[in-house]
C-alpha cells in the first residue's frame, strides 16, 4: 500500500492563536481515515490545509504526491471534496451542477451514471432549491466525485441530517469504500468513525491525542469493557467471588445488579455465569459492554464530543 | 477556457430562469422607456433620444451594481461560491462570466429600447451604430467590474447595500441621465466629472445626438476600459469565497482606486471645463430637435408671399411641413402645439451691418468697451429681440472667430453670428481713426485684428486669401473718405479693384463703404456685392441704382443710424424709450446715452444738427429711389455706433422703410430672405420653407399691415429652440 497522506509536525497559527499545534499522521491508499474531534479542535484546519484551501504554518504536508500549498490547483484537480454547509444557485438543475463542475476538471466521469449511482436519476433534472435535505447532501457527494478522484474528503457528511438519510449516506460511504477509494472522514458522530473508519485520530486543542484503528483505541482504555448481571435474587452480604482477570466491581443497592470489569471480559464471564448458576441466585439478565470511541474520548479529554 | 464558457452558459441559464432578475433587466427599464417617453414628450425630437440615453445608462448601472455586485455578494453569502473555492479553478471564470453574462443580459435591452425608439417614436437608427455598441459594450464591462469589486471588499449583504446605494443614487443623479447636468450649479457640474457615470452618458450622448465617432470620445472610452481593467484586477486579488473570510475595512480604499482614471478626468476636466462645454451644447441640440406645431398663424414667407392662415411644424431643428389652413392635431404629429392665431411667423430678422465691439450708445464707462464681456451679451440680446442673424462688419478676427464657434456649438445662446474681415481701408483711411489715441503696441495688436491697408494691388490679394481660412464670410472695403471737416485717406481705385476681384476668386462676398456717388460708381464697376450707407450727401441718380441692379448689388441703406445721428444731435431721446430697446438694454448704458444726448456733452453734433437732418432725409430719398429702380434691398442698421444699441435693430430699419415710402412687404423681404441670400444663407434660412431652419420670429398683429407690430414678439425660434426670453439675460446680469 501506498502512502497517500503524510502530515509532519503541523502547525497553523491564526494570528496569536494556535488552531493546529503539530500534528503527525499518515492515510494509506484505501484506507478510510476519520478525524474526530469537538469543535474547534482544529480538524477543519487541517483538513482545509490537506485540500489546498488554506496555507500552513509549518510543518511537511503531502497529498497525492503534491504540496497543497504550493501545487492546490493540480491537487483539486485530482481530489474530491464534500464540505459540509455549500450551497448550489436555487434554479440550478441537478445535471446542470454536475456538468458544470465537471468542466473544471481535466478528468471527468459520466455525470448520468453517476447520479444514477447515488440515487439521483430521477432528480437530474429538478432544481435545486426542490430537493430534500438528504438529496442535497448528496448532490454534495456527487459533485465531490465528479472527477473520479482517488481520495475524497467528507466534512462531516452526515450533520444535521434526520437518521434515515444518515443510514442511507452511510452506506454510500460504505460503497466508495468497497471501490478502494482512498477517504478522509472528519465527524463528531463516534458511531459514524466507528463504523466507517478503518483507523481515527482524535483531535483535541490542536493536537491528536490519540490515533489507532477504533478497536486498538478502545483496548487502549484500561479494562474498559463491563459485565453486567443481573439476579433474581439479591446478592449475599459476602459479596461476590473474586473472578480471574476482573479488575473492580460494583453492587448495586438493591444487591440485585453487579458490574464486574475486566480486560479480558471473555474469560471472565465464563466464571460468572458459572459462579451465579451454582450459587442460585437466579440469572436475570446478563451484559457485555465494551467501550465505546465516546467512552474513550471522553477518557482522554475528560469532555464529550459534543458539548 | 472550457470552464470559462461553461460557466458563463449557466450564469446565464440561471439569469434567465431568474423572476427578479427578468423584471430589474427587462421589465424595469422598459417600463421606465415608456413613461419618460410619454412623460416628457418622447415624441417631440430629439426628446427621445435622451430618453434611450438615460434607459441605457440606468440599464448599465444597475446591470453593474445590483446584477454585479449585489449578486455576487449574495451568491458568498448564500454559501454557493464555497462550494467553487474547492473546484481548480481561480476567480477569473467568476469574474468574467459576471462581465459577460451582464452584457449578454443587458444587450437585447438596448436592441429593444432603441427599435422601440425608432418604430413607435420616430427616433433614426443611430448613425454611429459601431461607435455606440462598443461604448455600451466597455461601459457595461466597466460598471459590473465596478459591482464585481464592491462585492470583493464589502464583508456583508448590508455592507454591500451601503456601499452600492452610496456609489448607485449620485451616480445616476449626476450624471446627466436623470436631471440635465446643465442645470446644476457649476461646482456639482465639476464633481460630476469625476463620476464614471457622467462620462458614459456623456459618451453616448455625444454618439447619440451629435454624430460622434469613438475616437471624439477617446479619453472616456480609456476611462471605462481602465475601470473595468483595474476592477477586475482589485476583485481577482481580493476575490473571497467564503463569507467567514473577512476582509480589512481598509480594503474599501480600493474603491477610490477604480475610480482614480475618473478623478484624472476630473480634475484634467475641472480645468479644461471642456466637457461642461460640450454638454451644454448638447443640451442645446436636444433643445433644437424638439417638435412643435404653430399652429393657425399668418406666414410671412420671407420672398414677399404672405400665408393668411398656415400652420408650421418644426422637427429636428428644421421646417418639417406647412399645413395651408387646417392642420391636422399637434397630437397626432407628436408636437407640442404653440397658439399662433392672431399672430406672423416670420423668418428671424438679419442685421447685415453691426459693429459688435462699439456699445450703441454715449458712455465713457470702460465696462462697455470691453468686447470680451460684451459682445455675446449682445449676440444675446439680438436673438432676444428676434433678429437671428448678424453680420459683423469690422470688429477684432480673433474674437468673431472664437464667438462663432462658441454661438455654432450651441455651447453659447445668441444670434446666428456672420462675420466680415478686418476692413480694407487706406493707411489713415477711415476705419483707422478710431485706433490713433491707443499706445503704439496696442493700436498695432488692435489694427491687425480689425483693419488692413494694403498698398498694392499684390498685397490686397494676399490679405485676402489670407482671411479665407480665418472662416470670414466676407470682405469689407471702405472706400468712403469722408467730407467737410472730418477727411480720410481714400483707398487706391486699383488697389480696391484687386481686394474685390481676390475676394471674387476666393468665393467671398464684397460689402464696400461707401461716402459719396464717386465711391458708389467705382464700387459698382468693380463689381461689389453689396453696398452699405450709399451716401447722404446727395441724390443718387436712377441711372446709378439701374446699374446697381443690373449688377445685382445689394443696398444697405443703414437708415437707423442715421436717424439715431440726427435725433441724438437734435437732443432728442424718444428713440430709447421705444419698449423693446428698453427690455433689451442695458439699462445703464441707454441711462448714460440720454444723459450725454440731454446735457450736451455731443459738442460740435448739435451744432450740425439741421444738416444731419437734412443727410437723414437724402437717406430715405435715396432708398425709395433703389426700390423703385427695383434694385435688392437689405437691412442692415450699423449698430454700435450712436445710439443704435444692439437688439432691436432691424425693427427700427423696416419701421424708417415704411415710412420711406417702401411697401411693408418689401422691407421685410429686405430683413429676411434677401438679406439670408446676402449672407450666403439664403438656402436655409430666410424663408418659411419646407426644409429650411426653423429660425423664426413670431409676432403679435400683422406687421405686413402695421409694420410696428414687428416690435411685438411673441416666440423666437432658432434652429428649432424655442428661446426663453425671460432668461437669456440672466447669466449676464449676475456679473
Amino acid at each position: 500500500m501506498e502512502t497517500a497522506i503524510a502530515v509532519v509536525d503541523l502547525h497553523k497559527n491564526y494570528g496569536d492563536v494556535k488552531a493546529v499545534r503539530g500534528i503527525d499522521f499518515e492515510v494509506q491508499e484505501g484506507e478510510v481515515f476519520g478525524l474526530l474531534g469537538p469543535n474547534g479542535a482544529g480538524k477543519t484546519t487541517t483538513v482545509e490545509i490537506m485540500e489546498g484551501l488554506r496555507p500552513r504554518t509549518s510543518g511537511q504536508v503531502n497529498v497525492l504526491g503534491f504540496d497543497p500549498d504550493i501545487q492546490s490547483r493540480q491537487l483539486k484537480d485530482r481530489i474530491g471534496i464534500c464540505l459540509q454547509a455549500t450551497n448550489l444557485p436555487d434554479k440550478i438543475k441537478v445535471i446542470e451542477a454536475l456538468q458544470m463542475f465537471a468542466a473544471f476538471y481535466t478528468r471527468s466521469t459520466d455525470c448520468v451514471k453517476l447520479l444514477e449511482r447515488l440515487q439521483l436519476g430521477e432528480k437530474r433534472n429538478s432544481f435545486y432549491s426542490t430537493l430534500s435535505g438528504g438529496q442535497k447532501q448528496r448532490v454534495a457527494l456527487a459533485l465531490a466525485l465528479v472527477n473520479e478522484p482517488k481520495l475524497v474528503f467528507l466534512d462531516e457528511p452526515t450533520t444535521g441530517l434526520d437518521p434515515q438519510v444518515r443510514l442511507e449516506i452511510h452506506s454510500l460511504i460504505q460503497e466508495l469504500k468497497d471501490a478502494k477509494r482512498t477517504l478522509v472522514l472528519t465527524t463528531h458522530y463516534i458511531e459514524e468513525a466507528e463504523r466507517l473508519c478503518d483507523r481515527v485520530a482524535i483531535v483535541d486543542q490542536g493536537k491528536i491525542i490519540a490515533q489507532g484503528t477504533p478497536r486498538e483505541l478502545q483496548e487502549r482504555i484500561l479494562g474498559q469493557s463491563k459485565i453486567e448481571v443481573d439476579t433474581v435474587e439479591p446478592i449475599p452480604p459476602e459479596g461476590i467471588p473474586q473472578f480471574p482477570f476482573a479488575e473492580k466491581s460494583v453492587i448495586s443497592e438493591d444487591r440485585k445488579s453487579v458490574i464486574i470489569h475486566s480486560p479480558s471480559p471473555a474469560k471472565t464471564l465464563v466464571e460468572v455465569v458459572k459462579w451465579v448458576d451454582q450459587s442460585g441466585l437466579g440469572l436475570e439478565d446478563i451484559h457485555l459492554k465494551r467501550p465505546t470511541l465516546e467512552d474513550v474520548f471522553i477518557e482522554l479529554t475528560g469532555k464529550k464530543l459534543r458539548d | 477556457m472550457n470552464s470559462y464558457l461553461t460557466y458563463i452558459k449557466t450564469q446565464l441559464r440561471l439569469t434567465m430562469r431568474d423572476r427578479t432578475v427578468l423584471v430589474f433587466t427587462y421589465l424595469f427599464p422598459l417600463l421606465f422607456f415608456f413613461i419618460f417617453a410619454q412623460t416628457m414628450g418622447g415624441g417631440k425630437g430629439a426628446m427621445i433620444i435622451q430618453v434611450v440615453n438615460m434607459v441605457l445608462v440606468i440599464g448599465v448601472l444597475g446591470g453593474g451594481f445590483f446584477g454585479g455586485g449585489m449578486r455576487a455578494t449574495m451568491e458568498r453569502e448564500a454559501n454557493i461560491l464555497r462550494r467553487f473555492k474547492v473546484a481548480p479553478i481561480t476567480p477569473m471564470p467568476i469574474i468574467v462570466s459576471s462581465l459577460v453574462s451582464g452584457l449578454v443580459n443587458f444587450l437585447p435591452v438596448a436592441v429593444l429600447v432603441i427599435s422601440i425608439a425608432h418604430f413607435r417614436y420616430g427616433m433614426p437608427w443611430p448613425e454611429k451604430w459601431l461607435s455606440l455598441s462598443v461604448f455600451l459594450i466597455v461601459g457595461s464591462f466597466s460598471f459590473r467590474a465596478l459591482g464585481m469589486m464592491i462585492a470583493s471588499v464589502a464583508n456583508s449583504m448590508q455592507e454591500s447595500q451601503v456601499i452600492i446605494q452610496l456609489l448607485y443614487f449620485p451616480m445616476l443623479f449626476l450624471s446627466g441621465a436623470t436631471f440635465p447636468l446643465s442645470i446644476m450649479p457649476v461646482w456639482l457640474q465639476i464633481v460630476a466629472q469625476f463620476l464614471p457615470s457622467t462620462h458614459l452618458y456623456e459618451g453616448m450622448q455625444l454618439i447619440l445626438l451629435k454624430q460622434e465617432g469613438l475616437l471624439d470620445n477617446m479619453s472616456k472610452l480609456a476611462a471605462l476600459l481602465a475601470t473595468t481593467a483595474v476592477g477586475m484586477f482589485v476583485s481577482f486579488t481580493l476575490f473571497r469565497w467564503e463569507k467567514e473570510e473577512k476582509i480589512k475595512n481598509s480594503a474599501k480604499a480600493w474603491i477610490m482606486v477604480v475610480m482614480l482614471p475618473f478623478v484624472a478626468m476630473g480634475a484634467y476636466e475641472g480645468y479644461t471645463r471642456d466637457s461642461i462645454a460640450k454638454q451644454k451644447s448638447v443640451d442645446r441640440d436636444l433643445r433644437r430637435n424638439h417638435t412643435r406645431l404653430i399652429k393657425d398663424a399668418r406666414v410671412f414667407v420671407g420672398d414677399g408671399t404672405v400665408i393668411e392662415r398656415a400652420s408650421v411644424l418644426l422637427k429636428n431643428g428644421k421646417i418639417e411641413d406647412i399645413f395651408l389652413g387646417d392642420a391636422p392635431p399637434a397630437k397626432s404629429l407628436n408636437a407640442d402645439e404653440e397658439e399662433g392665431a392672431g399672430k406672423t411667423l416670420l423668418p428671424g430678422l438679419i442685421d447685415v451691418h453691426v459693429h459688435l465691439s462699439a456699445p450703441g450708445g454715449y458712455t465713457d464707462k470702460p465696462e462697455f468697451y470691453d468686447p470680451l464681456k460684451n459682445v455675446p451679451r449682445r449676440l444675446a440680446a439680438y436673438l432676444f429681440t428676434g433678429v437671428t442673424a448678424v453680420r459683423s462688419a469690422g470688429d477684432s478676427i480673433d474674437l468673431m472667430q472664437k464667438q462663432s464657434k462658441l454661438l455654432g456649438s450651441g455651447e453659447q445662446l445668441g444670434t446666428e453670428l456672420f462675420y466680415l474681415g478686418p476692413m480694407f481701408t487706406a493707411e489713415g483711411g477711415h476705419g483707422t481713426e478710431y485706433f490713433k489715441m491707443l499706445p503704439e503696441q496696442m493700436r498695432q495688436q488692435a489694427m491687425a485684428q480689425t483693419v488692413r491697408t494694403p498698398k498694392t494691388a499684390a498685397e490686397a490679394g494676399e490679405q485676402v486669401a489670407a482671411l479665407k481660412p480665418l472662416g470670414v464670410d466676407g470682405i469689407k472695403a471702405i472706400l468712403e473718405s469722408g467730407g467737410g471737416s472730418m477727411t480720410f485717406n481714400r483707398l487706391d481705385t486699383g488697389v480696391y479693384k484687386a481686394i474685390v476681384a481676390a475676394a471674387k476668386a476666393q468665393g467671398l462676398p464684397v460689402s464696400t463703404h461707401t461716402g459719396d456717388l464717386r465711391d458708389i460708381n467705382d464700387s459698382i464697376e468693380a463689381g461689389t456685392t453689396s453696398i452699405e450707407h450709399g451716401t447722404t450727401r446727395q441724390e443718387i441718380p436712377a441711372e446709378v441704382f439701374a446699374r446697381m441692379k443690373a449688377g445685382g448689388i445689394y443696398y444697405d441703406p443703414t437708415l437707423t443710424v442715421y436717424e439715431a445721428v440726427a435725433e441724438s444731435a437734435a437732443g432728442k431721446t424718444d428713440l430709447l424709450d421705444r419698449s423693446l430697446v428698453m427690455q433689451a438694454g442695458p439699462a445703464a448704458l441707454i441711462q448714460s446715452s440720454k444723459q450725454w444726448i440731454q446735457s450736451g456733452k455731443l459738442g460740435d453734433m448739435s451744432a450740425h444738427s439741421a444738416a444731419i437732418t437734412e443727410q437723414f432725409t437724402t437717406a430715405k430719398h435715396n432708398l425709395l429711389a433703389a426700390y423703385q429702380a427695383g434694385v435688392t434691398l437689405v437691412t442692415g442698421s450699423d449698430a454700435g455706433n450712436s445710439t443704435v444699441s444692439h437688439g432691436p435693430t432691424v425693427h427700427r430699419e423696416v419701421e424708417l422703410w415704411v415710412d420711406a415710402g417702401v411697401p411693408n412687404i418689401a422691407a421685410l423681404v429686405g430683413a429676411t430672405g434677401n438679406a439670408a441670400k446676402l449672407l450666403g444663407a439664403g438656402n436655409r434660412i430666410g424663408l418659411v420653407k419646407k426644409g429650411y431652419e426653423a429660425t423664426l420670429l413670431l409676432v403679435d398683429g400683422d406687421p405686413t399691415k402695421d409694420i410696428g407690430a414687428i416690435e411685438r414678439i411673441s416666440r423666437v425660434f432658432l434652429k428649432g429652440e424655442g428661446i426663453d426670453r425671460s432668461e437669456i439675460f440672466d447669466d449676464y446680469n449676475k456679473k
